[in-house]
């Protein structure tokens, strides 16, 4: 007996009893469809994380200086000097003064906005642009001018959009807006990168009356060399310092990762839990399957009295076990894909964050045959008692 | 001629309740090619082990049966599995068709087995299914049927294999009087075609249609010979209360 007729025979036997095979899929469906969303959700979670670190720049290696002492230290000039050693892998280089004072325009605090001190090289290290006015230039960092560039929320929100020539004040300093940067985010909002007020470092340095800047962002040339960068980096303030904890060397690609290692973790032990599901769906199958063979002893006694050997009957057996569950399990990829569509549908309509629930080939893939391969496991021994049934008691049975 | 069925003193024992039951004991018979044999008894006589060891679905427990020469009591389940569809055709008492299915599928299931390929089969039950009268019915389901007809498509299942041997248990036990001469002429006729039809029955007046009859008592043979001989309806304990036929 061929396998496609063994196939259609056992189609033949499901369709027949259709609400007991679906109430048997059950729990494959619930399982697979409960994998298929929760590893689309991770994979949805770890693509949007990756497109908001791009929007930081996988491209940025930031380094902060603790010092060791007073006896060593490293100035912007000596990292300057550190992207002119390795040309290979570092393109520039731009200090960053994060300022703790309160702003104000005019009387209004503005708590939410980041005050950074950063070099002119910054905006285009970072990939922003500057819509109104002028960004930073050399020259203001040489003198330490009281001048600013805003970003676009604070701009929009506290200038009604025209800042340039307006003043902002800094801890009690007043700094005149010269430019306005470009909107970076999709969705501007307080807090965000387009809530933020740069000034040169030497401003920031001196308005802070911090001596020796501690914290410099890298760009690198190659994001695939991110580890050989860092390690250039390290090289050179270990060569300073001789101290491994006088400085403090991150890759933004490098906490990518970690993020996504993480979400991975999770996602998996939100899908093993799933998993489980598919377990108990398969001793669903078990136990009907068991039922189904005692159900159909009269059956198998006549298809062994007609020349079945115990190969034919075990091979009905699990196969009909098999296509039930494989059944279930696509039942299962169609709905998980269904609810996918609805969960990204909504996290959109109620968190504005873009994050898309897209299930992934290999998880549809795995979903499927875990399903059938549960089926096969699960049906195997209800099939060996039906194909080791006596052919004369089973005649007999009623 | 050879003998197609040749059983040397078979016997089948059973344990039941820590005793001993010998359900045959010491059978020895032969089954000629073209045969027409009912062997008959009443419950517990021994027939239904007689017929489940001819029908290759029990092996004996001591002596020897021969199917076409082969011994079965050596073979394995898998060979036993092979030699019921090949050599034997099963006619029940229950008609025992699959209901899920419709005649001609029911009739195709042996061929299933033998591997014959799907258009062949489809020809051949058809071709059976006619010879019993069915070439109507072929889409019907058993349970559209009256028990007559699904007696024949079970007559039909029993021959489509070209077995060397019918064998029939009881085939006319669930049946009006008239459907059972139906069934019986068609086994005769069957008969009369060459085949080998070997009949259970604890019935005499189905017994005499065959050509010869083996009474079974107690597990052994107590009459084998002419089906038209007096002694052949006569079983010991009738004969004694005078009501033999």
């Amino acid at each position: 007996m061929s396998f496609s007729e063994t196939f259609s025979m056992s189609l033949q036997n499901i369709w027949s009893s259709k609400t007991r095979t679906f109430l048997t899929m059950l729990g494959i469906i619930i399982g697979v469809t409960a994998v298929i969303v929760i590893v689309g959700l991770g994979s949805g979670m770890e693509r949007y994380m990756a497109d908001s670190f791009s929007s930081m720049g996988t491209n940025i290696l930031t380094v902060q200086v603790l010092g060791r002492g007073s006896s060593r230290s490293v100035s912007a000039d000596d990292m300057y000097a550190i992207v002119g050693e390795n040309p290979g892998l570092l393109s520039a280089v731009s200090p960053t003064v994060k300022m703790s004072g309160t702003v104000k325009v005019g009387t209004e605090t503005v708590d939410s906005a980041a005050v950074t001190g950063v070099s002119e090289e910054y905006f285009d290290m970072c990939g922003y642009e500057i819509a109104q006015g002028r960004g930073l230039q050399y020259v203001d960092i040489q003198e330490r001018k009281n001048v600013c560039v805003i970003g676009a929320y604070t701009a929009g929100t506290y200038y009604g959009g025209s800042a340039v020539g307006e003043t902002i004040r800094v801890g009690g300093v007043k700094l005149t807006i010269v430019g306005v940067m470009a909107q970076e985010s999709e969705e501007p909002e307080e807090g965000g990168t387009d809530d933020c007020v740069y000034l040169p470092y030497s401003t920031a340095a001196r308005l802070s009356k911090t001596g020796s800047i501690g914290s410099y962002a890298f760009t690198i040339t190659d994001e695939n060399q991110a580890g050989a960068a860092k390690e250039a980096v390290e090289d050179s303030l270990y060569a300073v310092f001789r101290d491994t904890n006088a400085y403090m060397v991150v890759s933004m690609t490098e906490m990518l990762e970690m993020m996504t290692g993480m979400i991975g973790m999770v996602v998996g032990v939100l899908a093993l839990i799933a998993g489980i599901s598919l377990l108990v769906g398969g001793i669903g199958i078990m136990n009907i399957m068991l039922v189904s063979v005692t159900e159909r002893t009269r059956e198998i006694g006549i298809r062994k009295a007609l020349g079945a050997k115990e190969s034919s009957i075990l091979r009905q057996f699990v196969t009909e076990a098999a296509v039930t569950s494989a059944l279930g399990g696509i039942l299962g990829i169609l709905l998980g894909c269904a609810l996918s569509t609805a969960a990204t549908l909504l996290i959109t309509a109620l968190t504005d964050t873009p994050l898309t629930v897209s299930p992934t080939l290999p998880s549809i893939l795995l979903a499927f045959t875990i399903s059938a391969a549960v089926g096969i496991t699960f049906g195997y021994l209800p099939a060996k008692k039906a194909a080791r049934l006596n052919p004369i008691d089973a005649l007999r049975y009623d | 001629m050879n003998a197609l069925i040749e059983f040397r003193e078979v016997c089948k024992y059973y344990e039941m309740g820590g005793e001993t039951i010998a359900a045959a004991d010491h059978i020895s018979m032969q089954i000629r090619q073209g045969e027409f044999v009912a062997i008959v008894g009443q419950s517990g006589s021994g027939k239904s082990t007689c017929m489940n060891i001819i029908g290759c679905l029990d092996v004996p427990s001591a002596g020897t049966c021969l199917l076409d020469g082969r011994d079965v009591g050596r073979m394995s389940r898998n060979e036993l599995a092979e030699i019921r569809n090949e050599k034997l055709g099963f006619i029940f008492q229950q008609y025992n068709l699959l209901p899920k299915l419709t005649l001609l599928e029911n009739v195709e299931v042996p061929l299933m087995y033998a591997g014959v390929p799907r258009a062949e089969r489809r020809e051949r039950a058809k071709i059976a299914l006619e010879l019993v009268g069915l070439g109507e019915k072929l889409r019907h389901r058993p349970s559209q049927l009256s028990g007559g007809q699904q007696q024949r498509a079970s007559v039909a299942r029993a021959l489509v294999g070209e077995p060397a041997v019918i064998l029939a248990d009881e085939p006319t036990g669930a049946l009006d009087s008239r459907t059972s001469r139906e069934v019986l002429k068609l086994l005769q006729r069957l008969n009369r075609a060459g085949n080998t039809v070997v009949l259970i029955t604890h019935d005499n007046s189905i017994a005499v249609q065959a050509q010869r009859i083996i009474r079974l008592e107690d597990g052994r043979v107590i009459y084998d010979g002419d089906a038209r001989a007096p002694e052949a309806l006569v079983t010991p304990n009738s004969a004694g209360e005078g009501d033999g036929a």
